[in-house]
């Protein structure tokens, strides 16, 4: 049966770049996916463009590329990213000069562009009304926008806003049986390998407590995978690589952020994961079969970013030595009753260490802790109200609770993601060739 | 029993859903969280710490079960008011320190 491997390089915008060295230096890996674009994370990119056409990918796109790019092309292993962010065809000229720069002669960078669809903002059915101000909106595409790309022997492909299982799926489509099912098992190892070291031993713990050692943290391998004709695969880890991947990390990714297990919505399928199993064929090594195919989605999600006026001013002033817990809860009752004008919805004061996380769900804490941190967020209007938080925590130094400083203080900016529709026929995709002078 | 002696967790979201993962450790303790961390035991510890309501979805197969909650994280991850960003990434624990009998 015919097979191709791929492999994970990246799983959010700012993840370890040595990995995905690793793997294209092994010489084992068809493509390696490198997933950078979380929801929010296009949004500093839609600014930057308006400002500069050339401008809008994503600013670690050197980093990330300059030592990937020489090994991949010499393994003869593809890359696929949506490095492009606001603008791949930016990021796809971009890639193209840097490879000529570093020895790549030739290669051939393919941009995917089409997903932004603020044109078409007027045909976004939203799924709740929203105000403020839109700033950008952005189809999620599937495998069939990249598969050109492929056909036409990219080296690397770069994409805007794609769903994140595409990027790993779309090599094997050529080897796919002509049926559903395989197509949902090639998306469903996209699923998998798309948070890199989370299948692989990261964000994970035994219910002893036990976990991966803190060099195999610091020195985690990524996954791949071979995929197999009837979407079927082996996931796995290189040799030697620190991780763990079996029966468990697998179920856990699989499930991640899916919601109805029996329903996760692609762009390439409708995927009933309830029949999926893993079975351990060796150490570090998972076969995985049985996701089904019910149907392709007539409507592509669409994420769009709404400004709305105001910020979050997010402030904390510690105590520590004797009494600290005491001392801490005395600041926090003071500060409620002097931001007592702001709406209870608008605003929370808890402690760091004790309860900030898990609120009323929080374990007891100790007796006598160390150190707390105050915690206090507040929705502002406007950054004069901010500027009373911040002064009142302040405050705190000289008319609260013995001891009180190490403060620390952010305005986040008020951003709304928003989620909508959009009927595929009406998002058009096409490529853009580059070669590396 | 602490629901964290038998299963492993993972919280995910998405817009203002929070998606909770349990994976339980086999066959016989998957059968007894199916039976004892029902929606309701769920959403009424859920509701001690946000808003939002519970959705079950039991995956025999995979010993796991999975607990969707809607309107949890009201206006998405960035908007808010916990310390810092990304706060939930730690909720499963309001189901893996839950003690049922």
């Amino acid at each position: 049966m015919q097979e191709r491997t791929v492999a994970a390089g990246a799983g959010f915008a700012g993840d370890r770049t040595e990995p995905a060295v690793a793997l294209a230096a092994s010489g084992k890996v068809h493509a390696i996916g490198l997933e950078c674009l979380a929801e929010r994370t296009i949004v500093p990119g839609l600014r930057a463009r308006k400002a500069d056409p050339e401008a809008g990918h994503d600013p670690r796109l050197e980093r990330r590329l300059r030592p990937l790019l020489p090994v991949a092309a010499a393994n003869h292993c593809r890359v696929i990213s949506n490095l492009g962010a606001a603008n791949p065809r930016a990021a796809g000229a971009k890639i193209a000069r840097l490879a000529g720069e570093i020895g790549c002669s030739g290669l051939r960078s393919a941009a995917v562009v089409g997903d932004d669809v603020m044109a078409l903002a007027d045909r976004i059915k939203w799924d709740d009304p929203f105000e403020g101000t839109l700033l950008g909106a952005h189809a999620y595409l599937g495998v069939d926008a990249i598969a050109p790309a492929i056909e036409g022997g990219a080296d690397v492909i770069v994409t805007g806003r794609v769903a994140d299982s595409a990027l790993f799926s779309a090599e094997p489509l050529s080897i796919l049986t002509d049926d559903g099912d395989a197509l949902a098992g090639a998306t469903t190892v996209g699923h998998l390998l798309e948070c890199t070291g989370q299948v692989t031993g990261g964000n994970f713990e035994m219910p002893d407590g036990d976990s991966l050692s803190a060099e195999d943290f610091a020195n985690l391998g990524f996954p791949l995978a071979r995929v197999f004709a009837d979407g079927t695969a082996e996931l796995g880890l290189l040799e030697g690589a620190p991780g763990r991947i079996d029966r468990l990390t697998c179920a856990l990714q699989l499930l991640y952020e899916v919601h109805d297990p029996a329903a996760y919505i692609t762009p390439d399928g409708v995927l009933d994961l309830t029949g999926v199993a893993f079975e351990d064929v060796g150490e570090n090594r998972v076969r995985v079969s049985g996701a089904r195919f019910r149907g392709k989605p007539q409507k592509l999600k669409v994420s769009g970013f709404v400004e709305q006026p105001g910020f979050i001013a997010d402030i904390e002033i510690g105590y520590a030595g004797t009494h600290a817990l005491n001392r801490g809860r005395v600041a926090a009752d003071a500060l409620h009753m002097r931001l007592d004008d702001i709406p209870e919805d608008d605003i929370r004061i808890d402690l760091v260490g004790v309860d900030s996380t898990l609120g009323a769900a929080s374990l007891a804490p100790a007796n006598r802790m160390p150190e707390v941190r105050l915690h206090v967020s507040a929705r502002c209007p406007d950054a004069e109200l901010a500027q009373i938080v911040e002064d009142e925590v302040y405050a705190l130094t000289l008319s609260g609770p013995a001891g009180g400083g190490s403060v620390r203080s952010e305005r986040r900016p008020s951003l709304a993601v928003v989620d909508g529709l959009i009927d595929r026929d009406l998002v058009k995709t096409d490529i853009v060739w580059e070669t590396a002078p | 029993m602490r629901v964290g002696e038998i299963a492993v967790g993972r919280s995910g979201d998405k817009g203002d859903k929070l998606d909770l993962t349990l994976v339980a450790l086999d066959a016989d303790k998957y059968a007894w969280l199916e039976e004892k961390l029902t929606t309701d035991a769920a959403q009424a510890a859920i509701s001690r710490v946000m808003p939002g309501v519970v959705t079950r979805y039991p995956v025999p197969g995979l010993h796991a079960l999975k607990f969707v909650i809607d309107g949890a994280l009201p206006g998405g991850v960035y908007a808010t008011l916990h310390a810092g960003l990304h706060w939930q990434k730690a909720a499963i624990w309001v189901l893996l320190d839950l003690e049922i009998d």
